[in-house]
């Protein structure tokens, strides 16, 4: 046994269909009351970690825990888990209280009590007055009766693979909300599998991003970002006349790979910033070079950028292999 | 509460489950209602012909005994060949799968569930056989063959549609299976007289659940021979209902979601 995390521990994971290798030596570990984003493109292994997190599929190799019991243990992992898969179906003739109640039994739960359980659950995610067929839901409902079935059994651990794929904005905000308060208040641990980097920025307090079945970077958001190399722009409007000067205060005192004039914008220049430490020696540098700096703005890397830049590499190597 | 107390309280659940979407939602009562119109169609004819003397009023109790065990079976197979492998492709099987309801539980309360298209169809067929039986005054032998002949041959076949439905990996591909392993059960009932009298025509006859079934209600309706000399013709059904019973316990653990990265 690795620890007695409650969360997940995930050690050199290795899963496989056959000869075909989809997950190889992905470890990272979520901590209880965290909220842990899975991130990697199309064909990553995101789905094939989750469902070896969640005793779908046996791991070929490596140590997989939830909730400090190994995944081999199918039956106690199963009890303290709640998933919601990518593609999730419902049964239309039922009403959403039935689903849940039934899900809820399928813990153990009694019948009453999976029933009571059902309605807060509802009334919560604002399904609470529709007793009508699931069949009739919008998609929006569904995914969020799928939440309330993922969480009928007050899970540990909260698996949820794109839980707000095809949602307006409002439904976003509400899902996001909801798996945040599952952590914080409740001290779940959460796995979050999404394409919507944005989501993960503000909700994830860590990250792993995954491509080809390989880990490429894991840790917080800025952690990642570092990792990947890439830096912000910092736009920096000087008074026309500054310009030279200012080129060449940047160019003698500042590490930074680039300057860009903006021929529209007399005096605006763009600078990239390879770290978020020389954010403040650009300005300083400039003011004491007696350049009167009229507008200064920062569009720092975001984690967006990262995963490009660590996808992308992964691409070339790839072709260069080939 | 004990882990077999929980487990069969599980089997309940998924069995209950089970029953309220195949009642509730159009899959039981539409199939159910192709069942009834085939069977009050064929009954119409029969009775039709027997009146016009086409027909032995026997061989049309036969007909309708044979047809209501036959396309009864044929139902609950169909129920059963969907039951996991369209769990699969409308995509809630892994909700299932994540639960702590083992894969043997689901299977045996979709058996349940599935099981319960034969019995609904043996309502709808009863009325019929009792009904055309007054008249040669085989009731009571018509009823116990569907009943006796009906369950066993409907078991093994509810069994056989669920194994397949555990294993295949299309819905499609499932019930294409089960209707093909059907059609393949009911031929030797097809096989000329000649033939059939043979001792590998016999054979044939005897070995398969549904031909076996089938010769039974000829033999007692309309040969009328007597059931201690009949009685044999029970023992492939009964095999293979307990076979096909284990297959489709044993197949449970070969379910699967499917590749996916």
């Amino acid at each position: 046994m690795v620890g007695q995390s409650a969360g997940i521990v995930c050690q050199g994971l290795r899963v496989a269909y056959g000869g075909v290798v989809a997950v190889d030596d992905v470890s990272f570990r979520v901590a209880a009351g965290e909220v842990f984003g899975l991130l990697g493109p199309n064909g990553a292994g995101k789905t094939s970690t989750i469902r070896a997190l969640t005793t779908i599929v046996a791991p070929t190799a490596g140590v997989a825990e939830v909730g400090g019991i190994p995944v081999s243990d199918h039956g106690r992992v199963r009890r303290r888990i709640g998933v919601l898969p990518e593609s999730n179906g419902y049964p239309g003739a039922q009403t959403g209280l039935g689903y849940l109640c039934f899900y809820g039994q399928l813990f153990g739960i009694s019948r009453d009590e999976a029933a009571r359980r059902a309605g807060d659950l509802l009334s919560r995610m604002g399904l609470g007055e529709n007793a009508r067929p699931i069949a009739t839901y919008s998609r929006g409902m569904r995914q969020r009766l799928g939440l309330c079935r993922a969480m009928i059994n007050d899970p540990d651990v909260l698996f949820l693979d794109e839980p707000t794929l095809g949602l307006d904005p409002a439904g976003k905000k509400d899902i996001l909300a909801e798996l945040v308060d599952a952590a914080a208040t409740r001290g779940a641990a959460v796995l979050l599998c999404t394409h919507l980097l944005d989501e993960v920025e503000r909700v994830c307090d860590r990250v792993a991003i995954l491509a080809g079945g390989v880990s490429l970077a894991e840790g917080t958001v800025a952690e990642v970002i570092a990792r990947a190399g890439v830096g912000g722009v910092a736009r920096v409007t000087v008074d026309p006349a500054d310009t030279p000067a200012a080129t060449a205060a940047i160019a003698a005192e500042l590490p930074v790979s680039g300057v860009r004039y903006d021929n529209t914008h007399p005096g605006r220049l763009e600078v990239d910033q390879p770290t978020e430490a020389e954010e403040n020696r650009l300005l300083a540098v400039l003011l004491a070079a007696g350049v009167q700096v009229r507008s200064f703005e920062l569009d720092r890397a975001s984690l967006d950028d990262a995963f490009l830049a660590l996808t992308a590499g992964l691409d070339l190597r790839a072709e260069e292999a080939a | 509460m004990t882990s077999n107390d929980q487990a069969r309280s599980l089997f309940r659940v998924v069995a209950r489950q089970e029953l309220v979407e195949l009642w509730r939602g159009p899959k039981g009562l539409t199939v159910l209602f192709a069942y009834s119109g085939l069977l009050a169609a064929l009954a119409y004819m029969a009775s039709a012909d027997a009146g016009l003397n086409l027909l032995d009023a026997r061989e049309s109790v036969g007909i309708i005994a044979q047809t209501g065990v036959a396309l009864g079976a044929l139902t609950a197979l169909v129920v059963s060949a969907d039951a996991v492998s369209g769990e699969r492709e409308r995509g809630t099987l892994e909700s299932l799968l994540v639960t702590p309801v083992t894969k043997r539980e689901l299977v045996l309360g979709k058996l349940v569930a599935s099981t319960s298209m034969w019995v609904a169809a043996l309502g709808v067929a009863v009325p019929f056989v009792v009904v055309m039986a007054r008249g040669p005054g085989v009731a009571i032998d018509a009823l116990v063959v569907l009943v006796v002949t009906g369950t066993l041959v409907s078991a093994a076949l509810t069994a056989l549609g669920l194994a397949i439905s555990s294993v295949a990996m299309s819905n499609r591909a499932s019930i294409a299976s089960a209707m093909a392993a059907m059609l393949l059960l009911a031929t030797p009932s097809q096989l000329p007289s000649v033939t059939a009298d043979g001792v590998i025509g016999n054979v044939l006859i005897r070995a398969n659940p549904v031909s076996a079934g089938l010769k039974l209600a000829n033999e007692v309706l309309v040969a009328q021979r007597s059931w201690a000399s009949q009685w044999t013709f029970l023992l492939a059904p009964a095999v293979a209902a307990i076979l096909f019973t284990a297959v489709a316990i044993a197949a449970a653990g070969r379910i699967e979601l499917g590749a996916s990265r």
